[in-house]
């Protein structure tokens, strides 16, 4: 659990929602242990809380979730040795608790230290302002931050609305830089945009949904950061350009090193790209370990279900096997203190009416699960009945009133509240 | 499977959008634009099987659908469906037709009214065409919230009470409400997470078998398309490139475009990391102003280059990309200028030519060319330093103009037709083709 | 006609919102004052004039009204300080300012609520078909209602008035004439064509509104399933679009109303009304003593935002009762 290569470690995370339905467990105690330059993946379905947890090492949850409890340990021998004297409780060796900062630090990480690649880039984009205005603007940020590491008003103060007014009209006075442009424009060059330089001037809307997920990972690029966290970040483009851009990601951690939290429901994305996996359900990781541990050797009936799943694309049609039920409420109130995957499990037992810990498991040291059955094997005669859990049990008779997942997570699977508008596939 | 007439025959149909169609650009005289959506689709489908329509979002293929089924009006083409043309049937049998044909939509939180209960969403269709009493609408619909698996007690609920999964279910609930013979599933699961979709998937299945249903499965994602269908047609750019059954389309697929989709989808399995594919470049081009000839040769890896020319693949497709971008001026001379050494705003001076040129060569293309064919570009690429966009184009595609940007390759007949040039009549007079394949 | 499920959530939304309690209190009110003004008005209106302590009426009833010019030929007002007799102290040409207030309810509460009930009427079938049926119909549609928009709303008045004739109908006042309340005026001015001026000048923006709900709600793949079930476009605008789009307009008209009342007050200032008995036109009036006598201006200002209030509050409790995602738990 001590690899001194860890980057980030993050320990008993737990980020509930205060709504008006109740309290929402989005994540609950969760550990996660990220080593320098891997790519590590977090998979689950909707509501599984995996985006939650995204935002809450980038320090983004928005009211009304809190980070209620937990550490996140980031290594930083600089960053220690800067707050080591005003925060001797956030820092053990190069380790730093984020959690323990002031918000003021927090924020000079975000771009620095990690920066994030959202689902749907075209809302990423302000589309008033020309891509290259905006990555300059990020660099400009960057740099300005950087050159004063500690202080963030620095960026905030050289930016007011008077400057802002005045750079409209004297260009001298303007926040963007040529050298913050010429920054631009190489890390469009970078991530694979033809003629960066005719494409700076271009506004977002003259961008292809592919070209603009390429400009986003430049913006997230533009701050030369330690971890990038990448939260769906194919999920809303084509099969031919998710390829595109899973090619740019990985050409890209090869070459700068960086480590890749990648986020994301399509098994087939973690497979091509990640060194290890943890599989998400209802705010906990269920099992995590290599890509062979999970995709071959796993144990708990969830990954099995969500490998099922999945229609073969090389393979005979046989009948899927999908799993029964819905995704569970996260409901403090609802949650009862047992395996969470209980209730839609083939193999349930009696032991599983009392919530399981981490189990470690057969394959690599990195395999564990959260299951029984990682310890003992699968006795019909302590099965569940049928009926144990009620009517739950039944995909068909689902009780559940309130929102099937908490408004936290809006970007994911697509899903939109029912009164937006959207016009399906445009076409 | 096939056998007899079938059920759906699409003949030749086009669906254009108009840009600048407004009262004011009549006015101003702007000339409307169109958008070709859907550009001449023929395929046939035959009664009990589930025909695949798939491609990228842009492709035509959910316009392709709803134009068949005259969600929108046809800007041209043909749709018989049960030997009667759809697009001339009026009253009566607008309504039969109206009964028999079925859409399932691909968002579950947009296709139901949020404010209206799932009981009264399924009986839509029942009041509409004023099936049975009352009592008989009310039972039916209960049955059919049981059939796809709701409690028939959440009649009385709202959309907004239900997950995603649900809402689909209910969706389907509305579609078999009026014994439809003929379905579109218009991306039934795309919206979906993985455990649910395989829900819906299965559903599907059943029903079909149940109530003697045929589909048209419109989708993105290969995976269902492959594990749902007989037969599939691959769109591109509103056209189909391909149609075949569906094991033979997976197993050997023959046209480019439906290689490349295939490789491009990341399996779920380990050894998915060193798997070898060949990813396509660059973006799907505007359906405002699609290529000449196959729409599909600005990407195709498999250009086919003019008989005779000795060069390798790669390099040909790099030329060919070279001379679109120069096409579109998509290239910006200041690119290779950073150090301002060339003054090439007003075409370059004649000393600085010679250099230009290989900054600019050096920076658009990757491989080495052949001294003969590096002679031809050295001097495209000087005409274009001094600012001749055209006679850059023009010295290239005099050299290097292929059959795929002069003909149009036609979709053949046959059980597995693909509208490719390395399949038709073209293949037989290109040597080249047939010993990349 | 009313929906028995909508029935009980108007009942329930009602029952658990102390609000709209409230409005309704309030809305009813304002009501009952508009109506049984005779009898709860103290003095006749629209008389000028006034009655000082020992009960002499300045000028004498019957007497041709003038200026009053004091004994040193000096000007002065006929204004009282609030007292037994006059709750509220008259105002400058000698009229009860309570009676005034208390009559004022009717015009503004006519006019409000019936004008922005009639620019609804106008405006949201008329948004609704542009919006969903969109293209050409859209177009030519919208650009009449941007000549609307264009009319100043005076102009439109003098044309109405030059058609109708008159600019208020007078009817004879059901309280009077029942000889529920002696000397007050005997009939009653509906202000006819301030309220269809009105209706005129606002019904654009619930066009506007309600076109682009329906431009949206065109879009949702409800509109398009049902349309491919074979609903007719009546059938979807009905069942569909009008109840996916009314609450923006619900929203709008809550706020018209109070738009509408102050519009009203100008064009009464002009005599468009066919009587000066407004709350709007006492504001408007009243201006001039703000620093003296405040409530001349300030008391139908209260009335107006009582009012406006009031019906916010039923509104959104309207809003409520409309809105499935709203509803809580079922029983």
């Amino acid at each position: 659990m001590t690899t001194p290569d860890d980057i980030l470690r993050v320990r008993d995370l737990s980020t509930r929602f205060f709504t008006q339905e109740g309290q929402i467990n989005a994540v609950s105690e969760l550990d996660v242990r990220i080593e320098r330059g891997e790519v590590f993946g977090i998979v689950g379905e909707s509501g599984s809380g995996k985006s939650v947890t995204a935002r809450s090492i980038m320090d983004l949850v928005e009211s009304p979730g809190r980070i209620t409890d937990g550490e996140i340990w980031f290594d930083d021998a600089e960053l220690a040795d800067a707050v080591g004297d005003d925060y001797p409780d956030a820092v053990d060796g190069t380790l730093v608790n984020l959690l323990e900062l002031p918000e003021r630090v927090r924020d000079s990480l975000r771009g620095t230290a990690f920066s994030m690649i959202f689902q749907d880039p075209e809302s990423s984009f302000n589309p008033t302002l020309t891509v290259g205005e905006q990555l300059a603007e990020a660099v400009e940020v960057q740099r300005r931050a950087s050159a004063n590491p500690r202080s963030t008003r620095a960026r905030t103060r050289e930016y007011s609305l008077a400057s802002y007014a005045l750079s409209t009209v004297l260009p001298s006075r303007k926040y963007v830089t040529p050298e913050s442009r010429e920054r631009a424009i190489e890390l469009l060059e970078l991530v694979g945009i033809p003629d960066p330089v005719k494409r700076a001037d271009e506004y977002p809307h003259e961008y292809s949904g592919g070209m603009l997920q390429r400009a986003m990972i430049a913006q997230a690029l533009a701050g030369e950061p330690d971890v990038l966290i990448a939260d769906e970040p194919t999920t809303a483009l084509d099969v031919t350009i998710q390829a595109q851009i899973l090619d740019l990601l990985d050409d890209l951690q090869a070459e700068t090193g960086m480590t890749i939290l990648l986020i994301t429901h399509n098994l087939g994305v973690i497979a091509r790209m990640c060194d290890r996996v943890g599989v998400m359900y209802a705010g906990e990781i269920v099992e995590r370990g290599t890509l062979a541990d999970v995709f071959d050797d796993h144990v708990h009936p969830y990954t099995e279900g969500l490998l099922g799943s999945i229609p073969d694309l090389e393979g005979a049609r046989g009948r899927l096997e999908p799993i029964p039920g819905n995704v569970p409420s996260l409901l403090d109130e609802e949650m009862a203190d047992r395996c969470r995957f209980a209730d839609r499990c083939p193999k349930a037992m009696e032991d599983c009416l009392e919530h399981p810990p981490e189990y470690p498991a057969a394959g690599s040291d990195h395999h564990e699960a959260r299951c029984v059955l990682a310890e003992t094997t699968y006795d019909e005669t302590r099965a569940l009945s049928e009926d144990h859990f009620g009517e739950t049990e039944r995909p068909a008779a689902d009780k559940h009133a309130g929102p099937e997942e908490p408004d936290e997570e809006p970007p994911e699977e697509q899903s939109h509240p029912p009164t937006e508008t959207t016009g399906g596939e445009h076409q | 499977m096939s056998v007899g007439d079938p059920l759906v025959r699409v003949d030749d149909l086009r669906k254009y959008f108009w840009e600048h169609d407004s009262l004011l650009d009549r006015l101003f005289g702007d000339e409307p634009v169109p958008v070709r959506a859907v550009d001449g689709v023929s395929f046939e489908i035959y009664e009990g099987e589930t025909l695949g329509l798939v491609g990228e979002s842009g492709c035509g293929k959910s316009t392709a659908g709803e134009t068949m089924v005259r969600l929108q009006e046809p800007t041209d083409g043909r749709v018989e469906f049960d030997g009667e043309p759809v697009f001339a049937l009026e009253g009566e049998a607008l309504d039969a037709f109206r009964r028999a044909v079925q859409i399932v939509f691909q968002d579950p939180f947009s296709s139901l009214d949020p404010r209206m209960t799932v009981g009264d969403t399924v009986r839509e269709p029942l009041d509409v065409h004023g099936v049975g009493t009352e009592r008989e609408r009310r039972d039916r619909v209960r049955d059919l919230l049981e059939r796809v698996g709701l409690s028939a007690d959440q009649f009385d609920r709202y959309p907004h009470e239900f997950s995603g999964g649900q809402r689909q279910r209910i969706g389907i609930a509305r579609a078999l409400a009026v014994e439809p013979e003929f379905v579109v599933l218009d991306e039934p699961t795309s919206a979906l997470d993985v455990s649910v979709q395989a829900q819906v998937l299965n559903l599907l299945d059943d029903l079909q078998d149940e109530f003697d249903l045929t589909y048209l499965l419109i989708s993105h994602d290969l995976s269902v398309i492959r594990h749902v269908c007989d037969r599939v047609a691959v769109m591109y750019l509103g056209e189909i490139v391909e149609i075949g059954p569906v094991d033979e389309l997976f197993g050997a697929p023959k046209h480019p475009y439906t290689r490349a989709l295939l490789e491009s989808v990341p399996r779920a399995s380990t050894d998915e990391r060193e798997r070898d594919r060949e990813t396509l470049a660059g973006d799907v081009p505007s359906p405002r102003d699609p290529p000449s000839g196959c729409r599909f040769r600005t990407r195709c890896p498999m250009v086919i280059p003019p008989e005779g020319l000795d060069i390798e693949r790669e390099t040909y497709r790099e030329l060919m990309t070279l001379r679109e971008r120069i096409e579109r001026r998509d290239v910006s001379l200041e690119t290779v200028d950073t150090d301002e050494q060339f003054d090439i705003d007003d075409g370059a001076s004649d000393e600085d030519v010679p250099a230009a040129t290989a900054a600019l060569k050096d920076r658009l293309l990757e491989s080495e060319l052949p001294p003969r064919h590096e002679a031809v570009v050295d001097e495209a690429l000087a005409e274009l330093t001094a600012g001749n966009w055209a006679a850059a184009a023009d010295r290239l595609r005099a050299e290097y103009e292929s059959v795929c940007e002069r003909e149009a390759p036609g979709l053949g007949d046959g059980s597995h037709p693909v509208a490719c040039h390395l399949h038709g009549a073209a293949a037989e007079r290109t040597d080249g083709p047939s010993s990349w394949t | 006609m009313i929906p028995e499920r909508l029935r009980s959530n108007l009942k329930r939304e009602f029952d658990r919102s102390l609000l709209a309690k409230l409005g309704l209190v309030l809305l009813v009110g304002v009501l009952l004052m508009a109506v049984f003004a005779p009898i709860i008005a103290t003095h006749d209106p629209t008389r000028t004039g006034y009655v000082d302590e020992n009960g002499n009426e300045y000028p004498p009833r019957g007497a041709e009204y003038t200026t009053q010019i004091g004994e040193d030929g000096e000007f002065v007002e006929v204004e009282v300080e609030p007292n037994e007799e006059h709750l509220l102290g008259t105002n400058n040409i000698g009229q009860d300012v309570f009676s005034r207030f208390v009559y004022g309810a009717r015009t503004s509460l006519l006019v409000g609520l019936l004008g922005t009930g009639l620019a609804v009427l106008m405006g949201v079938p008329f948004g609704l078909i542009a919006g969903y049926y969109g293209g050409r119909v859209d177009d030519v549609m919208m650009r009449i209602a941007d000549v609307m928009l264009a009319f100043p709303s005076l102009v439109l008045a003098l044309a109405l008035i030059g058609v109708f004739g008159t600019s208020g109908i007078g009817v004879p006042d059901p309280i009077v004439m029942a000889g529920l309340a002696d000397g007050m005026p005997e009939s009653t001015a509906i202000p006819g064509t301030v309220t269809i001026v009105v209706a005129l000048v606002t019904w654009v923006w619930f066009a506007r509104v309600a076109r682009g709900e329906a431009m949206s709600v065109r879009t949702e793949e409800y509109v398009k399933a049902a349309r491919s079930i074979g609903a007719s476009d009546w059938t979807i605008l009905r069942r569909h679009v009008l109840p996916n789009s009314l609450t923006p307009v619900i929203v709008l008209a809550t706020i018209q109303v109070a738009a509408v009342v102050l519009l009203e007050s100008s064009l009464s200032f002009l005599g468009f009304s066919g009587t000066t008995l407004s709350w709007g036109y006492e504001i408007q009036r009243g201006q001039d003593y703000l620093r003296t006598r405040w409530w001349i201006a300030t008391i139908p200002g209260i009335g107006i935002v009582l009012s406006v209030i009031a019906v916010n509050l039923l509104g959104d409790w309207l809003r409520d009762a409309l809105d499935p995602n709203i509803e809580g738990e079922r029983g």
